[in-house]
């Protein structure tokens, strides 16, 4: 029976693709056992997830020694497979500083600390569940808010700007002046004096 | 066109690749390794150039630095990108030659620009970004504005905004527009110009319609009728005037003539003297011989009578007059005789009171000599003996004395006491006798002396006999002469009577004699002037002063109306040539102004062109704010924020504060960020300040690369392609780790195509293993580049497909 924290956390990633894998499980040869084990699909299909219990967890997850020994064993036998797989540790529950850097140089480390869940692994407010969330983000998908105004392609700022410019203003003049922003304020003054200057001649004179 | 992936990439002589390089670019990820200097940055920048015809972050350091852009020792290059697109290979192309780039075909301006801004992620920039949390500005001149404008396509709207803002205020239009301050110069010097022309043209057509009111008034008074509108066309003939000028000298002349005439009357009256003139001659032949009878029995007497007074009276002029003389020598005489008397009197007076003052002198001073006997017989201190007597007398009891002791009974003169007071009473009256006597002394004194002065002054008046008896003489003189005056008064008045009236009558005569020629010949003169006047009859019976009022007031009424005639038609004739000379005035005035309104009216025509176009300017430039402040809001909503802090949290889960930006609440004029930094977990509650003072180092790389992915997802995807170079210069392990996860995410779940350049080996190394084909259709290729002096570049291209995993067994 895993502690809610845990069960949290692996709600979350089932809901964002990510399976059990059955614990113990082996690699080349060597058997592994860990409070939870999961892996991601398709793009994540290399993702190898372990979450730690650091405060009432079996299998020595509240010996920070310990811990770090089973993950160098586990990152060495994948080593040895030649697996390509990506390995990133949650530590579930607080952890020292210094035992997640000694972590962090053989895999990816994720720190959970206790956040409010109730029994059943349910974040207590939308505020826990997003402290959960902002916790183990990396592994899960990054969604990008819908536009406001629909798929169609946004115009640019200069097309904004053709746009934008009422009907009556001399299209030559727009169309130089927008040639000449590419290079600056002062080559737009340059252009617009120019452009003016060229239509200040008063006839008769020379 | 869709863009869907680099293919490959060849590249020849461009910046540090030697040679020509040919890499194959179709994975979902390109890892791309070399050491500095080997060309990394090289090869990505050629990808900008190939797909755009420049390197923007070279542009920005450097204008020129086209020159730069093909290899030192090589004489041409190029770059060329292949890309997949819907319809098949899409070839992009650009050639160098030495200081010349040569842009084949290229991208869209659009997509070039969203190449630019939102897909390659050029290491100059990732150095802005790093230094915009540096600097704590948040002005639109800092470095976090300058940035976000640029990746948000701002620059060019800023450049437009700060470029077309002289147009705003005229000043500067005319300071950076040449030719405006000319134009405007122009014109401003001409209006007062016009407008001094046109009030002198007002004011003239004043004066021509004051002038036409007077015209109108003198040729009525000539007796023409003015045409109503133009009184100014009349004809005026001279010879008309000239004739008028004559009469008028020819009156002026007559006048003259007249008044001499009445000068010569003035003196005469009109009695006819002729008649009396022989009766005046009768009576002043009479009166003479009465003179002459008068002068034989008189004149001798009156003549030595005048001698004598003169004698007696030499200082004085007597009058001719005989009356006057006689009584002015009668006063003077009647004066002298009294003082003569007085003189004589006196004298005799005085001699008799100085023979009476020197018998009382004599007197005088006996009695005084008697007193002061009398003083000499008194002792004179018999007052102070009667009072020391007195007081002694009271110590005196018997005969005995109190002084010598001895008894007066002794000499039987009687009681001592009786003595004593018999004493002091003779004592005491003979000092009473003293005071009296002094008082009388000095009284005699006083007059003896007042008779002394007396007799002095009476000696020196003393008249001597002769002197009297000399004054008695000229008393006698003075009172015959007076006898002989009073005895010759009756002669001496007729004498005069009789002067008088020879004198009167000899005059009378001759002032008659004298009249009576001039007035006929002033009756004449008057005749003769009558008849040169053609209305003037002459007058008979008349008197010549009546004759000549006629005459006067005649020429005077002539005069008058001629003088009003000349008068009118000197004041129409100037009118006529005021009016003249004020419309060919004005006619030049209206010359000069049409030349000076076509001048203002070209000049004017050149500034309203310009004028246009400067308000097509400003409507740009609002344009540009709508266009500018609209993009800002679009792009700072919670959107981009959200995007932002999903992605710092995976890269740094461990960050308690995020960096957001603080998104413009107003439309603003120009983009003027300001990042903040709220919590993580709290929000704007706890927020800290800007990411440079709450972040470290690592965590600001971090900021900077996830805020430039955020804005290369916020948008739709044109190209979607990442370029990155080198982003993770300054990151930990950990936020290596976690970025290589994201970097995954991005490839593997947004379909974004990854390129990445790293240096570091083991970064590389770790990269290749993260970064590895999680699918079938995964595919990761590395390049490795490397350089050497002595040859050309060298690309290897390494290609790692998918292998299925098996590590991992259920025990």
């Amino acid at each position: 029976m895993n502690s809610p924290l845990v069960v949290a956390i692996g709600n979350r990633l089932r809901t964002a693709g990510y399976d059990d894998v059955a614990t113990p499980f082996r690699v080349a040869s060597v058997s592994f056992d860990f409070t939870k084990a999961m892996r991601g699909s398709e793009g994540r299909g290399l993702d190898l997830v372990i979450v730690v219990d650091t405060t009432t967890g079996s299998f020595g997850d509240t010996d920070s020694t310990q811990v770090r020994r089973r993950i160098e064993a586990l990152s060495r036998a994948l080593d040895v497979a030649r697996s390509s797989l990506v390995l990133t540790v949650v530590l579930a529950g607080a952890a020292l500083a210094g035992d997640i850097e000694a972590l962090s140089e053989t895999c990816r480390v994720l720190i959970v600390e206790p956040i409010s869940v109730d029994l059943d692994g349910n974040p207590q407010d939308d505020k826990a569940r997003r402290q959960l969330e902002d916790r183990i983000r990396l592994l899960l998908p990054l969604e990008i808010p819908p536009r406001d105004d629909g798929q169609g392609n946004e115009p640019t700022a200069i097309e904004s700007l053709v746009a934008g410019v009422p009907d009556d203003v001399n299209k030559d003049f727009l169309k130089a002046l927008m040639a000449s922003s590419r290079l600056g304020d002062e080559a737009v003054t340059q252009e617009l004096a120019a452009f003016i200057g060229s239509r200040l001649y008063v006839e008769g004179d020379e | 066109m869709k863009y869907a992936q680099l293919c490959s990439i060849d590249v020849a002589n461009f910046r540090s690749i030697r040679g020509h390089i040919h890499a194959p670019l179709d994975a979902k990820v390109v890892l791309v390794h070399g050491e500095n200097g080997a060309g990394k940055t090289s090869l990505l920048s050629a990808i900008e150039l190939a797909l755009t015809g420049r390197v923007d972050a070279l542009r920005r350091a450097d204008p020129d630095y086209q020159l730069q852009l093909l290899h030192k020792r090589a004489l041409s290059g190029y770059a060329e990108v292949s890309v997949s697109t819907e319809e098949g290979i899409e070839r992009f192309r650009t050639e160098l030659a030495e200081g010349k780039v040569s842009p084949g075909r290229v991208l869209d301006d659009e997509i070039a620009e969203f190449f630019g801004e939102r897909a390659y992620l050029p290491q100059s920039l990732l150095g802005q970004l790093l230094q915009i949390y540096q600097d704590a500005g948040s002005d639109s001149a800092s470095p976090l504005a300058r940035f976000v404008s640029s990746l948000l396509g701002l620059d060019r709207l800023d450049a437009l905004e700060a470029g077309l803002k002289p147009l705003a205020d005229v000043r500067n239009v005319r300071k950076v527009i040449d030719g405006w301050s000319t134009v405007e110069i122009e014109k401003g010097r001409l209006e007062p110009l016009i407008k001094d022309q046109w009030d002198a043209r007002k004011s003239l057509e004043h004066g021509v319609l004051a002038k036409r009111g007077e015209l109108r008034v003198a040729i009525e008074a000539l007796g023409i009728v003015p045409n109503p509108e133009i009184p100014e066309q009349v004809s005026i003939l001279a010879t008309d005037r000239e004739e008028d000028d004559a009469a008028l000298a020819r009156l002026t002349d007559q006048l003259r003539v007249l008044a001499s005439i009445r000068r010569d009357m003035a003196d005469q009256s009109d009695s006819d003297a002729s008649m009396v003139e022989s009766e005046l001659s009768d009576g002043a032949e009479r009166s003479t011989a009465a003179l002459r009878a008068w002068q034989e029995s008189y004149g001798d007497r009156s003549s030595d009578l005048r001698a004598r007074v003169e004698t007696l009276i030499p200082h004085v002029a007597f009058s001719p007059d005989l009356n006057l003389f006689r009584a002015e020598a009668l006063r003077l005489l009647a004066g002298e005789l009294a003082q003569s008397a007085d003189k004589a009197s006196r004298g005799r007076v005085d001699a008799r009171q100085l023979a009476e003052a020197q018998d009382q002198l004599v007197v005088a001073n006996e009695q005084l000599m008697t007193i002061d006997r009398e003083l000499s017989a008194i002792a004179s201190n018999s007052g102070s003996l009667s009072a020391a007597l007195a007081e002694i007398s009271s110590f005196i009891i018997d005969d005995v004395c109190p002084v010598c002791d001895r008894n007066y009974a002794e000499l039987d003169h009687g009681a001592l006491s009786d003595h004593v007071h018999a004493k002091t009473r003779s004592l005491s009256s003979s000092a009473d006798r003293l005071i009296a006597l002094g008082r009388s002394r000095s009284d005699q004194q006083a007059s003896i002396e007042r008779l002394q002065q007396s007799i002095g002054g009476l000696a020196s008046r003393q008249i001597d006999e002769e002197s009297l008896a000399a004054i008695d003489r000229r008393t006698t003189e003075v009172v015959d002469v007076q006898r002989a005056l009073d005895a010759l008064g009756p002669a001496l008045e007729s004498g005069q009577r009789l002067i008088e009236a020879d004198v009167a009558a000899r005059q009378r005569l001759t002032k008659t004699q004298q009249s009576s020629g001039r007035r006929l010949a002033i009756r004449g003169n008057l005749n003769e002037l009558a008849n040169s006047i053609s209305q003037i009859l002459p007058g008979e019976g008349e008197t010549i002063e009546a004759f000549a009022d006629r005459i006067e007031l005649a020429l005077t009424k002539e005069r008058d109306r001629l003088t009003v005639r000349i008068r009118n038609r000197a004041a129409a004739l100037e009118a006529i040539t005021a009016i003249r000379t004020a419309k060919s005035q004005m006619e030049q005035i209206d010359s000069v102004v049409s030349g000076y309104q076509a001048a203002w009216d070209r000049n004017e025509a050149a500034l309203q062109r310009a004028q246009a176009l400067r308000s097509d300017g400003l409507k740009i430039r609002d344009a540009v704010d709508a266009v500018r402040s609209s993009i800002i809001r679009r792009e700072f909503n919670d959107r981009l924020n959200r995007l932002w802090r999903d992605l710092f949290v995976r890269l740094a889960p461990g960050e308690e504060f995020v960096p957001a930006f603080r998104i413009p609440e107003a439309s603003t004029q120009r983009l003027q960020p300001k990042l903040y930094t709220p919590h993580r977990d709290l929000g704007d509650d706890v927020a800290g300040g800007t990411p440079g003072a709450m972040l470290s180092a690592g965590n600001l790389n971090t900021a900077a690369l996830t805020l430039f992915i955020a804005l290369h997802l916020s948008v739709p995807v044109q190209l979607p392609w990442l370029i990155l170079d080198d982003p993770v210069q300054s990151m930990d392990d950990i936020h290596i780790a976690h970025f290589a996860a994201l970097l995954r995410t991005l490839s593997k779940e947004h379909s974004r195509q990854v390129m990445i350049a790293v240096h570091d080996r083991q970064l590389f190394e770790y990269l290749r293993l993260e970064l590895s084909p999680a699918f079938s259709d995964d595919s990761l290729i590395t390049l490795e580049l490397n350089r050497s002096s002595r040859r050309d570049s060298q690309c290897i291209a390494t290609r790692h497909g998918f292998r299925e995993e098996t590590a991992l067994r259920v025990a």
